[in-house]
């Protein structure tokens, strides 16, 4: 906890320097509203229960395509590690996917899976897909050749290669993969829901928008960042206890 | 005192690996064994001793089957090696423990690869461990521990099935002299315990010496001496000041660098 005091006392610095020079300048509410104002629409909106709506429903979207961007994502790395063949064949494709603007996509998206959340979630599938594809590759081949020489001596074959040597001596590699896909995942979650939602936090700030409330937008702001940050700590801690083994002996 | 043997390579009942003409090369055409013969008897400690880029890996792998030879042919038992096999075990010149696994799964994955570790196998595996002095690192992680314990777990690991056979690459190198000389007292009460057949491949020819009940001695590919050491087991620490082990370290040494002066 300690290490953190200096960062917790430069926000409040920064968020009281907000606060003075809106109040000094005498900035419009609509440019930019004075923090006070701000926290005062967000704890309106969290005790009227109207912001909890749309955090569950942006938090959900954000799960939903993030558990299954992931799974599908170490999936074809898997295989795309696997097979050299397939990866050489597939490679321009997933490379495609990535490099394709995913809000471009966002109109056929809702063409085909219609307004609301399965679009989002596609949407944020599709960008949580590529680090856990490029990661899972990387880190299927951390495993050094020796040790790989002596999975050969000891009788397994591919699978149990895979299993007991190949993914355990990349999951430190894969789980950075994860940490970043979650970070994308509420930022794709957000941005889908400018384009074909009518609920959620992304949702929120068009409507916010078309009211001209720029207080509510930084209101919403604060919301998304505190999302982010508690879903980037939860998978954080996630990883810490699934590579706790991992980290043994690292700091004698 | 020092006997220098004539090769006459010989197939009999007793041969655990046989060498014959094995070559490798690498398809640009680099040579990297030609025409190796060598026969090493079931319960045989020979020792490979050559400078750096000999060759003396590549054999290593022949032998395990890791590697196959570009021509000739290489047996364990009188078959045709055709891949790794689980009458040999193979010590690499790091210890490759796995490092999120603690020792005892380490010592035990011959096992666990392939069927559940009963509580006979776990006891096993500390009695192992017992016996290369590690016992009470069972539960510790690769990473807590030292060079030497690294290298005494990855030992046990390859002694848990008792393979007839070890191949071992110069599993000691990174260790310092004291370390190494125990790591070696250790391998060679273990080894005698089962008359393991050992092929241990060393750049250092007092280790050769020490360990060995053959030394040969390998140069660009090929086998340029063989060196039998008719010195008493057990060897002790008193072993490595006696006339008789200098005079065969001398001699190996001399057949290393007479070759290579006779190429300059």
């Amino acid at each position: 906890m300690r290490q953190h005091i200096p960062s917790l006392v430069l926000l409040l610095c920064l968020l009281l320097f907000w606060e003075i020079m809106v109040r000094i300048m005498d900035v419009s509410a609509l440019i930019v509203p004075a923090l006070s104002a701000v926290l005062l629409v967000l704890w309106d909106g969290l005790i009227t229960g109207f912001l909890w709506h749309h955090i569950w429903v942006t938090s959900v979207e954000t799960l939903l395509g993030f558990i299954l961007g992931c799974s599908i994502g170490f999936f074809c790395g898997v295989m795309l590690g696997e097979m050299v063949q397939l990866r050489r064949l597939l490679w321009p494709y997933v490379l495609a996917t990535q490099v394709v603007p995913k809000l471009a996509l966002g109109p056929i998206f809702i063409i085909w899976f219609g307004f609301g959340m399965t679009s989002t979630v596609v949407i944020t599938a599709l960008i949580c897909f590529f680090p856990l594809v490029e990661n899972t590759m990387t880190g299927l081949q951390t495993a050094t050749p020796e040790k790989r020489d002596l999975f050969r001596m000891l009788g397994a074959g591919r699978w149990k290669t895979l299993v007991r040597l190949k993914i355990p001596a990349g999951l430190p590699t894969i789980m950075a993969g994860v940490r970043v896909a979650i970070v994308l995942a509420l930022v794709g979650a957000v941005v889908g829901e400018f384009i074909g939602g009518s609920e959620g936090l992304g949702a929120s700030i068009i409507a916010a928008q078309g009211m001209m409330d720029s207080t509510l937008m930084f209101a919403l702001f604060i919301v998304i960042t505190m999302l982010g940050i508690l879903f980037y700590q939860i998978t954080l801690l996630f990883e810490r206890w699934l590579l706790r083994s991992w980290k043994k002996g690292k700091i004698l | 005192m020092v006997q220098q043997i004539g090769w006459l390579p010989m197939m009999t009942d007793t041969t655990f690996f046989n060498f014959d003409e094995a070559s490798y090369a690498y398809e640009n055409g680099n040579t990297i064994l030609s025409a190796i013969d060598w026969l090493i008897p079931e319960g045989a400690f020979h020792c490979l001793v050559g400078r750096s880029g000999c060759g003396k890996t590549t054999l290593l792998k022949l032998a395990a089957g890791l590697m196959h030879p570009t021509q000739g042919q290489v047996r364990v038992k009188g078959q045709l090696v055709k891949g790794p096999s689980q009458k040999v075990g193979f010590v690499f010149q790091t210890p490759e423990l796995l490092e999120w696994l603690p020792v005892i799964d380490n010592v035990l994955l011959p096992i666990s690869l392939h069927r559940s570790v009963q509580a006979e196998d776990r006891d096993n595996a500390l009695e192992l461990l017992e016996s290369v002095g590690i016992v009470d690192l069972a539960k510790r992680y690769p990473r807590q521990l030292s060079g030497g314990q690294q290298s005494r777990a990855a030992l046990a690991r390859a002694l848990l099935r008792w393979p007839p056979a070890l191949l071992m690459d110069e599993p000691f190198a990174a260790l310092d002299a004291i370390t190494r000389e125990e790591l070696q007292d250790d391998l060679l009460r273990l080894v005698s315990l089962r008359k393991t057949t050992v092929l241990f491949i060393t750049h250092d020819i007092t280790e050769a010496v020490y360990l060995g009940d053959q030394v040969v001695v390998m140069e660009q590919g090929r086998i340029s001496r063989v060196v039998k050491i008719d010195l008493k087991a057990p060897r002790g620490i008193n072993f490595r000041y006696e006339s008789s082990f200098s005079a065969h370290c001398q001699s190996i040494r001399e057949a290393m660098s007479k070759k290579m002066s006779e190429e300059v």
